[in-house]
């Protein structure tokens, strides 16, 4: 396990096992997973831009848990470049106050029998703003492809915003594809549920919300960013 | 001197829907009450404005429960004064397990009143003896609420909850509802365990073999168009048995 600060490019050697927790991050980050290789990768991102591109090989597997809290864009963009390469790309994303953010993802399967799957969950309070713009590009001549992508937001108060653009590029037949995106409300029904049994209506929320996010967060397997990750978007919730 | 707990002239609707009209009915300590009635006479919308659901708009009369105007209150000061509502058809909570629903609404509980938060080891010989009790598996109370239950299982669930926050006052909608059985049995076992001359019951069924077997109740009222228009015993089930609801009904018309 290895902790990065602001490196700008890496490359993991075939075959080999890779976990990388990212605390600070650089403006940049180019990843390449080189054939065979498995990599793990927790990113806290937040307050700055930063753009990720990572490259996977041949039967590589590659996945990706960003939490996002506050200002600043993120472009991630992610290259299944060999056959049978896989990636994920989960994302939880929380806003309050004026903070706006930016997501934009490309996934492109540029070989065959690659698979692709996005979770990208987020709630935004105050007047926050976040647009999420998921990208899925599957070249005509690709077989076997398998991409998913699910968005889905919890608007936390009146004024927060959220917008979705998915981009669905799919030029290929042999094809799996599922995306969709919800953008909503706590659901009143389960609130007043919580409140009949004596809990307070903002920690009602709270627990609601918290479960809502930790649908990604519950995925990293690593116990101890697992319980980081989950502290600090209790955290980002709170403010 | 008003009861413990005294619905008088309780109006409310739904949206432009008036559902209560006028309903009145008071409970004792220790009282098992049942009411029938047929569908939409208000029933459930009465268990409901007692718990403060937002839905419904209180547009007259007055409830008082242990002194206090419970109108007043919102839903978890309700719930927290004693009010329980075990529900017809409670609702999913993905991602939220049973053990920690309870642990938050206990210590809700315990924060209101100023005590400090339950530790492990208590929260832990709270829950084991009630699950056994109530026959709740360790795996049930791992799972998400109500998530992937069968409707038997969340009426158990709901009679668990009932044990594990020992409400004063119980409200339980239809409890027998959907289920086989043994299950009704375990759910009139949790009426009959909780018994108590400081806890009363307030019990909304069709069901004339479950009231009379399982619940066996001090009084029975019929509500019929969103008022109380029969008050009496266990005989007024044989009325029901042998008439239904027509001669109720048109009572309250006239």
């Amino acid at each position: 396990m290895e902790t990065l600060v602001k490196r700008e490019r890496l490359t993991v050697a075939e075959n080999e096992n890779a976990v990388f927790i990212e605390r600070e991050l650089a403006d940049r980050l180019e990843i390449d997973v080189k054939a065979g290789a498995r990599v793990k990768h927790y990113r806290l991102h937040g307050g700055a831009d930063n753009a990720l591109t990572v490259r996977i090989g041949e039967n590589a597997a590659y996945e990706l848990v960003t939490l996002h809290l506050g200002n600043g864009d993120l472009s991630m963009s992610f290259d299944l470049a060999g056959e049978g390469a896989n990636c994920r790309s989960d994302v939880v994303y929380i806003l309050s106050g004026d903070e706006k953010s930016v997501i934009a993802s490309d996934v492109r399967h540029n070989a065959d029998k690659t698979v692709s799957a996005q979770l990208v969950k987020g709630a935004v309070g105050g007047r926050g703003h976040a647009a999420f713009q998921g990208g899925i590009l599957i070249p005509y001549d690709k077989k076997e492809i398998d991409g998913a992508q699910q968005h889905r937001a919890l608007l936390l108060s009146r004024d927060a915003t959220v917008e979705a653009v998915p981009r669905l590029e799919i030029y290929a037949d042999d094809v799996k594809c599922a995306h969709g995106s919800a953008i909503g409300t706590l659901n009143q029904d389960q609130l007043y549920y919580m409140r009949t049994r004596g809990i307070d209506e903002t920690d009602a929320r709270a627990l609601l919300t918290t479960a809502f996010l930790n649908e990604v967060l519950d995925g990293i397997e690593d116990e101890s960013v697992r319980a980081e990750f989950e502290r600090l978007a209790d955290e980002g919730l709170k403010k | 001197m008003t009861a413990w707990l005294e619905i008088n002239d309780l109006r409310a609707k739904a949206g432009d829907k008036t559902i209560l009209n006028g309903l009145s009915l008071s409970i004792d300590a220790g009282e098992v009450h049942v009411i029938m009635g047929p569908n939409g006479s208000g029933k459930s919308t009465l268990s409901n404005v007692l718990c403060g659901n937002p839905h419904y708009e209180v547009t007259g009369g007055s409830v008082t429960f242990k002194g206090e105007d419970l109108l007043k209150l919102n839903v978890e000061e309700r719930a927290r004064l004693g009010v329980f509502l075990a529900f017809q058809s409670p609702v999913e909570i993905p991602g939220v397990s049973m053990a920690t629903f309870m642990k938050y609404a206990l210590n809700a509980r315990r924060k209101a009143a100023g005590e400090k938060e339950l530790d492990a080891v208590g929260f832990m010989k709270r829950i084991k003896v009630r699950a056994q009790a109530l026959n709740v598996s360790d795996e049930m109370l791992k799972r998400p609420v109500n998530v992937g239950f069968s409707g038997g299982e969340k009426k158990r669930l709901e009679t668990f909850q009932m044990a594990m926050l020992e409400p004063d006052f119980c409200i339980l909608d239809e409890m027998d509802s959907g289920m086989d059985v043994d299950a009704v049995k375990v759910a009139g076992n949790g009426v009959k365990i909780m018994r108590s001359p400081e806890r009363s019951f307030l019990v909304i069924s069709h069901n004339i073999k479950f009231i009379r077997e399982q619940i066996m109740p001090d009084k029975v009222h019929v509500l019929a168009n969103g008022r109380v228009v029969a008050d009496g015993g266990v005989e007024l089930l044989d009325e029901v048995d042998k008439n239904g609801f027509a001669g109720f009904v048109k009572e309250a018309v006239a």
